[in-house]
């Protein structure tokens, strides 16, 4: 049995490496100069450089990639608080205190996945249009919000379903009311739960790109949309391309790393359970 | 209380993805526009059209996108069923930095679809690394087959983990004993991974199955930037939808729209009645032991 797991080990790992090396390749590339990076086949040991990094940031393109960068992080980590504060006591309500036919409640956020988002998208751009929030960053901070909100509830759902009657019976007892039962309880128990949503919502909206791109223009433009446009001006600069992607990938990378096996766990329990 | 708590969410739902829908309806009803009436009057504004918009859209265009759309669901959600199992298998052996290839194969399913849209339009240009691996001189994005191929080979190496993921959980849950008794009773490995290990996590891969049925039927941004919008070889009913918007045409947009939602809303209906007695079985009692 000792023996036996070896082979295994090697094929996970070699499918791991598989998996992981088109991005280590762009990592690379956007440590490398222009020149190095242009060449073919790609010169993999050549000197590091942070030359791609200092165009990119320095602007030299004519766009600063600050504001759609800063977009990003106030539509995802906006959108994240509201999903939170939403999905909570929606949770609560359908795990702790089932309402009656909870099932069909959960079954109906299962239909919201169905709606395909470009059916939504037009209907969605009139309503921006019509109220003025057109390339408005708070528009996609609402969008995001419902867009994540059915998944939310659902792995929310599963979280809280772990905590002891016992001690929400316990509480009750001592005259807790709704609000300090939450807040002393359920909240200590959820938090790893409520860390592993909030890094899959932040994700999602993140790395969003359809209602994006429909939705906003110079203004409040986020980093994906940015990036799909920083192609088509910048797009022969490899290496600075490679930075570009390399920036907007790192906030997802460094929370999934972060929060591997919370993520793994949230995204299981959601399904499984 | 308990409708108190829920209110907000169904509310924000209701508002945000129920009247979207019924406005797309609506809107597929109508065109809007300048054009000319009977008595060669310019009229301007939205007129209604009835089902115009429909008879309309389905031309060739659509059913090129149709197909496409139905291809890539059903053979990218073949592959990385397969693919994602025989990892989820392979890591559930894995003892030593279990953790460490979990969270490599996390990275393709994490990263924007916008960068590895790019990453994979890089490797697949023509002097690119696909071409210098297979030593081939395909044109990946022009060719009509290279582009579908290119497609499913970037879907699958974003999502396959992802399911890959999901099993693995399902795997975690399964008793040690079971698998032992079996190979106690005499079953090979084969069998105990027909017999055994799968029936067990099929729950688990009937979700993983139906989220990604959902998600594959409604794919917009990998084609979108790996190959480019209105390429008909791998153009889908959401690229379709964005294009006819994106020229304004909004009536056979949403008519687009309310046809792939059909679409969608059929698939999960027939999979979930053929397929899904363990999936809502098991969401039924825990409905109600909850």
């Amino acid at each position: 049995m000792r023996r036996a797991w070896k082979p295994w080990g090697a094929l996970a790992w070699l499918s791991g490496i598989l998996f992981v090396l088109p991005v280590l390749w762009m990592v690379l590339t956007s440590f490398h100069t222009e020149s190095d990076a242009a060449t073919n086949p790609p010169s993999l040991f050549a000197g590091l450089s942070l030359q791609g990094y200092e165009e990119f940031f320095g602007a030299s393109t004519g766009q600063s990639p600050w504001p759609p960068l800063i977009n990003s992080v106030s539509a995802s980590v906006g959108s994240t608080v509201l999903v939170l504060l939403l999905a909570i006591p929606a949770a609560y309500a359908l795990s702790i205190r089932p309402v009656k036919k909870t099932s069909d409640v959960l079954f109906f956020f299962l239909t919201t996945k169905m709606l395909p988002v470009v059916a939504g998208l037009l209907p969605i751009y009139l309503i921006a249009q019509y109220s003025g929030l057109l390339d408005n960053i708070s528009f996609l901070v609402v969008l995001y919000t419902s867009m994540n909100l059915p998944i939310a509830v659902w792995l929310m759902r599963s979280f809280l379903a772990e905590i002891p009657k016992e001690m929400l019976e316990a509480a009750a007892l001592d005259g807790a009311g709704l609000v300090t039962t939450l807040r002393r309880v359920v909240a200590p128990v959820a938090v790893p739960g409520i860390a592993a949503t909030a890094l899959i919502c932040f994700i999602f909206s993140w790395n969003e790109l359809l209602f994006a791109r429909v939705l906003t223009g110079v203004v409040a433009g986020t980093a994906p949309v940015f990036l799909t446009g920083f192609v088509t001006s910048q797009g022969l600069f490899l290496a600075k391309m490679c930075a570009a992607a390399t920036i907007v990938s790192l906030p997802v990378l460094v929370a999934g790393f972060a929060a591997q096996d919370k993520l793994v766990q949230g995204l299981s329990l959601g399904a499984v359970k | 209380m308990a409708a108190l708590l829920l209110s907000p969410t169904l509310l924000v739902l209701g508002l945000v993805v129920g009247y979207p829908l019924l406005a797309a309806f609506r809107e597929s009803l109508y065109r809007g526009g300048d054009a000319l009436d009977a008595d060669g009057f310019m009229v301007s504004g939205d007129r209604f059209v009835g089902l115009d918009n429909y008879t309309e859209a389905l031309g060739s265009r659509f059913w090129t996108a149709f197909g496409n759309t139905s291809f890539f669901t059903f053979t990218t959600v073949a592959i990385e069923v397969v693919v994602g199992t025989a990892m989820a298998l392979v890591m559930h052996k894995v003892i030593r930095g279990r953790g460490l290839v979990r969270a490599s194969i996390l990275v393709p399913w994490a990263i924007p679809t916008a960068v590895s849209g790019l990453l994979w339009r890089w490797i697949f240009q023509s002097d690119g690394v696909a071409n210098e691996v297979l030593a081939t001189d395909l044109l990946w994005t022009s060719d009509r087959w290279a582009a579908k191929i290119a497609v499913i080979i970037a879907d699958t190496w974003k999502t396959a983990p992802f399911v890959g993921l999901l099993v693995l959980a399902g795997l975690q849950l399964i008793p040690n004993e079971v698998n032992e008794a079996a190979r106690l009773d005499g079953a090979g490995a084969w069998q105990r991974l027909w017999r055994v290990t799968l029936p067990l996590v099929k729950p688990a891969l009937l979700v993983a199955v139906l989220f990604r049925l959902l998600d594959a039927l409604r794919m917009f941004d990998l084609p979108f930037v790996l190959v480019g919008p209105q390429k008909g070889s791998v153009e889908t009913l959401s690229m379709l939808a964005w294009s006819e918007a994106n020229q304004v045409r909004y009536g056979p947009a949403a008519a687009y729209s309310v046809i792939l939602f059909l679409y969608v809303v059929v698939i999960a209906f027939v999979f979930v009645k053929m397929l899904g007695a363990d999936l809502l079985g098991d969401k039924r009692k825990k409905g109600a032991s909850a």
